[in-house]
């Protein structure tokens, strides 16, 4: 079988240096974010300072209420939208399936630059100033197509005979949806909620084509600081962002073991 | 008689009731339908009306031109477009690399590690994407640290010039799309029945050959939809080579994002240029589509026809 | 045709010992079954034969050939999987091909082969089908088909007839010896269904805790159990604790305790020497034992005790009775003959006489287990004896 254990180290090797390759990147920007020096490399002692500075940027601040902002919003509205069409999707027989469908799952293939292009040439059509109502729209119509489908995937296994048991104990239609049905998608609806959460506060392009001057979320403002080359707070910032995300995949595994 | 007076009236509250049914689904759906059409669907018809008018330096001038399409099929934007479908292409191709083995040591690990390492190779996707790309330009840049460690260890005189290359492109973009990949591979080999390789190999077939003649070919729908969730999104990178490239050679993501945000703008061409890029997506979709429809089809057709 | 040689075999998991320093010889040609509960290591064991594990200490041997270390493609040794394996991706003409293509043999020399093989499990007509439209019977033939057309030297089946209904797996069953006398290799059967192991082997290999208890021809198996575990685990029998009170030259007293009464003399040509004061258990199998509600003419080889009657059980071609004798509870399968059918049918709770002949019982030389319940195996949970006329003569070399 000694051939057998070379594929195993191969996959084995490969592997590690993925992870390794994965990290990276990301370690040095944490341990470099209290780096007491400007350019990057060589460690010059340890330092809140650059922390200090981003709590004083009200840019930044901005930035960040504009983001939570947008997101909660966003999934809100998505999310709400999402679980209507997916319990109207989950007839069979409906005759709209074929539009739904198309209009759900061809925009997830999409490359994002050319939602973006296409909806500020929509915004500019109608004479809409570009601003937190456009970017608003923009989240909620990318988001929507993943909330859709989170939902419907968990309609599908959706034990009917609860429902059947439901009727036959005497129970009219819109109390079972609300006692029965409704309250064990529930862990759908937070999954489709935390999905759209994520995407609306990690998206960079379409925001970038439909937000004006003066409407900055984290993502534009970090672009804009690389570019101009203001980057010492950056760090700091990123491992905030990076501590933020760990605490909601923490955060989306909890809540699916609660929920199972 | 009464028979069929009974089973007419059935058939007739039957109907009604799909009916009702259909009517509810109708309305439950309206609002998203509503939005996606507005939002999604309706966008790309403006975008095809500006492509027809004519650029003015801040807003565009409505009048008829086929000036942008004239300028996109004289060639001048080849080399944009190559560079994309090429940028795409290796992509896919190191993803496909890198994520096979991932997936399959995943997929083949027991039940207490594949949820630990799914979350592991999870946690860096779940980082935001701007982030990411920043923290490759830190490691990489002349006084960053790749370059710091392989100064001290003497493996180089001076520091390389990876950043504003279009090597960093690639690994930033390797970087961002590997899950992509990884996560449809591994459902996919997740549910193939190991016997199977036993089998093989009780056959005859060493290793690699049994990964070849059974792993490979019921794998094959995992790496048509990694690839496809890589190549497509990677044609329209425009963030990554903007801030890991070399300016010399642009990709039309931002080629596109230039004519649209930067002055004199162009809008007629950046919609031309999108048009283009839908009909090469288009494209794409339908070949992968009918080849694997094929492959899919002739078994059905079999299938049939020995019931 | 090459004998293969298992010499002390050991394979452990985690610290579990599955396989236990497993020893035996298995003739060329023949149909060698392994019969034991589910975790006995008869699977493990069979792994290792096909070169799925490796053996923690001892050898395989094909013939000369020490293939304890070849992986599976390069040992001449196939495999029927348990749920048969058929490739979903390849048509069942491509699945029986598929280790000669592996070989690169020329096509048509492949294809003549296919044909053939085919032939042989009656499934020429349908190559061109893909494995999912194909039922679970079919699916069987074509793996058989798949591994015999390497040619190997001998065909592993691992519970191969787990999958099928009642009806089916008879027919296969049958169908499995035919193709064996058609092929004349050896085949090595693996499973937890003794009615199969016991009606098609020439050979069986009793396991239990990964270790071979007893191995021969079924009917000594059957009629000799080495151990309580086989005579327990192979068919029914009433397990009897006595004590040995005396030995004579052609026979030995027993005495047993449970309340029983009468002692029993059996006849002594038996394959080991008690000593006076041993505990022992007597193996009875229940048709070995007549029931009667008149005391037989006493003659001096049957041994006869007073029991009443528990419980009746009418199976058509026999009645089972369940007759509590001292603490004991017999099970005794009373055929209906008319030899010993009485006038009237023997009612509950009726006293009646078990008498037997004293060689028909067998004595192991293991203590009882206390707590062995032998009447609470329901019948309806083991399968009923296949004819034994359907044995095999045991090929010889």
């Amino acid at each position: 079988m000694k051939s057998g254990r070379i594929y195993k180290n191969l996959n084995l090797t490969v592997f590690t240096l993925v992870i390794v390759f994965l990290y990276i990147p990301i370690l040095i920007l944490i341990i470099f974010s209290f780096n007491n020096s400007k350019i990057v490399a060589g460690w010059q002692g340890f330092t809140f300072k650059y922390y200090q500075l981003l709590f004083q940027n009200t840019q930044i601040k901005l930035a960040f209420q504009h983001t939570l902002l947008i997101a909660l919003l966003s999934t809100f509205v998505s999310t709400v939208l999402g679980v209507l069409a997916a319990l109207g999707l989950e007839n069979k027989r409906f005759t709209g399936r074929k539009v739904m469908n198309a209009l759900v799952y061809v925009p997830l293939i999409m490359p994002d630059i050319l939602m973006g292009v296409s909806l500020a040439l929509l915004f500019n059509f109608l004479r809409v100033e570009t601003g937190m109502i456009t970017v608003f729209i923009a989240h909620v119509t990318f988001c929507l197509s993943y909330t859709i489908i989170v939902v419907q995937s968990r309609l599908k296994g959706f034990d009917n005979s609860l429902i059947e048991a439901a009727m036959d104990l005497g129970a009219k239609p819109w109390l079972i949806f609300w006692k029965v049905k409704f309250p064990l998608i529930i862990p759908g609806i937070i999954a489709a909620a935390l999905l759209a959460f994520t995407l609306s506060i990690d998206d960079f392009i379409i925001t970038f084509f439909t937000s004006g001057r003066g409407f900055d979320t984290l993502p534009i403002y970090v672009e804009g600081a690389i570019r101009r080359g203001t980057i010492t707070t950056i760090n700091a910032l990123s491992t905030l962002m990076i501590g933020f995300t760990l605490f909601l995949v923490v955060i989306t595994k909890r809540v699916r073991k609660l929920l199972l | 008689m009464n028979n069929s007076i009974q089973s007419y009236k059935a058939s007739v509250l039957e109907q009604r009731s799909i009916n009702n049914k259909n009517l509810q689904s109708w309305l439950l759906s309206a609002p998203s339908l509503f939005w996606l059409t507005l939002f999604f669907s309706i966008p790309y018809f403006i975008v095809v009306i500006y492509s027809l008018l004519v650029p003015g330096i801040y807003e565009v001038k409505f009048q008829f031109s086929l000036q942008a399409f004239r300028e996109v099929l004289s060639g001048v934007y080849f080399k944009p477009f190559f560079l994309s479908f090429r940028l795409a292409l290796f992509t896919t191709v190191i993803c496909i690399l890198l994520g096979y083995p991932v997936a399959y040591l995943i997929a083949r690990s027991s039940e207490k590690w594949k949820n630990f390492l799914l979350v592991l190779i999870i946690i860096p996707f779940w980082t935001n994407f701007i982030i990411r790309i920043f923290s490759w330009r830190i490691f990489l840049s002349s006084g960053g640290v790749l370059n710091d460690v392989l100064l001290k260890l003497g493996l180089i005189n001076s520091p390389l010039e990876i950043i504003r290359t279009d090597l960093a492109v690639i690994i930033v973009m390797v970087y961002v799309y590997l899950p992509y990949m990884i996560l449809p591979l591994y459902s996919v080999i997740e549910k193939i029945d190991f016997t199977l390789l036993d089998a093989a190999m009780d056959l005859g077939a060493n290793e690699r050959k049994a990964f070849f003649k059974v792993t490979l070919p019921l794998t094959s729908e995992g790496l048509f939809a990694g690839s496809i969730l890589v190549f497509i999104p990677a044609l329209g990178a425009y963030i990554i080579p903007q801030l890991m490239g070399n300016q010399n050679s642009l990709y039309i993501g931002q080629v596109i994002t230039y004519k649209i945000k930067n002055i004199p703008r162009n809008w007629p061409m950046a919609s031309a240029l999108s048009i283009v890029m839908l009909i090469l997506i288009a494209a794409i979709l339908l070949t992968a589509y009918s080849l694997y429809i094929r492959k899919v089809s002739r078994k059905r057709y079999e299938i049939r026809q020995n019931i | 045709m090459e004998e293969i040689r298992i010499e002390n075999l050991t394979k452990s998991f985690d610290g579990f010992i599955a396989v236990n320093d497993v020893s035996l010889t298995i003739k060329s040609g023949e149909l060698f079954s392994f019969l034991g509960p589910s975790g006995c290591g008869k699977t493990t064991l069979l792994r290792m034969i096909a070169g799925f594990e490796i053996p923690l200490s001892g050898k395989i041997l094909l013939g000369k050939q020490d293939i304890t270390q070849h992986p599976p493609y390069k040992r001449q040794v196939n495999t029927i999987f348990q749920n048969y394996s058929l490739f979903p991706h390849m048509t069942v003409y491509d699945n029986v091909a598929f280790a000669l293509r592996i070989k690169k043999l020329p096509n048509t020399e492949i294809d003549s082969r296919v044909r053939e093989m085919l032939q042989l499990v009656k499934m020429e007509d349908q190559s061109d089908k893909y494995p999912n439209t194909i039922s679970g019977g079919q699916k069987q033939r074509v793996a058989i088909a798949r591994a015999l057309i390497n040619r190997p030297q001998v065909l592993l089946l691992d519970e191969p007839l787990a999958a099928l209904d009642l009806k089916l797996r008879q027919h296969m069953l049958i169908e499995l010896m035919n193709i064996h006398d058609a092929v004349g290799i050896t085949f090595i059967y693996v499973t937890h269904d003794q009615s199969e192991a016991m009606s098609i082997s020439d050979r069986v290999a009793v396991m239990n805790h990964g270790s071979i208890i007893q191995s021969g021809p079924p009917d000594d198996i059957y009629e000799r159990p080495a151990s309580i575990f086989s005579a327990y685990f192979i068919g029914e029998t009433n397990l009897v604790p006595c004590e040995v009170v005396s030995l004579e030259e052609d026979y030995v007293e027993l005495k047993c305790d449970a309340g029983v009464g009468e002692s029993f003399l059996i006849d002594s040509t038996f394959h080991f020497r008690p000593e006076i004061g041993q505990k022992l258990t007597l193996s009875l199998r229940p048709e070995k034992i007549a029931v009667s509600r008149t005391k037989p003419r006493t003659q001096d080889d049957i041994n006869v005790v007073k029991g009443i009657i528990e419980d009746i059980l009418y199976l058509g071609t026999h009645t089972q009775y369940i007759v509590k004798v001292g603490s004991l509870k017999f099970r005794v399968f009373s055929q209906h003959k008319r030899v010993y059918f009485d006038d009237k049918a023997l009612d509950w709770e009726e006293p009646v006489w078990l008498f037997w002949h004293d060689t028909d019982s067998w004595l192991i030389d293991e203590d009882t287990p206390v707590g062995l319940e032998y009447s609470d195996v329901n019948v309806f949970e083991r399968p009923f004896q296949m004819s034994r006329s359907v044995k095999r003569q045991h090929k010889s070399e």
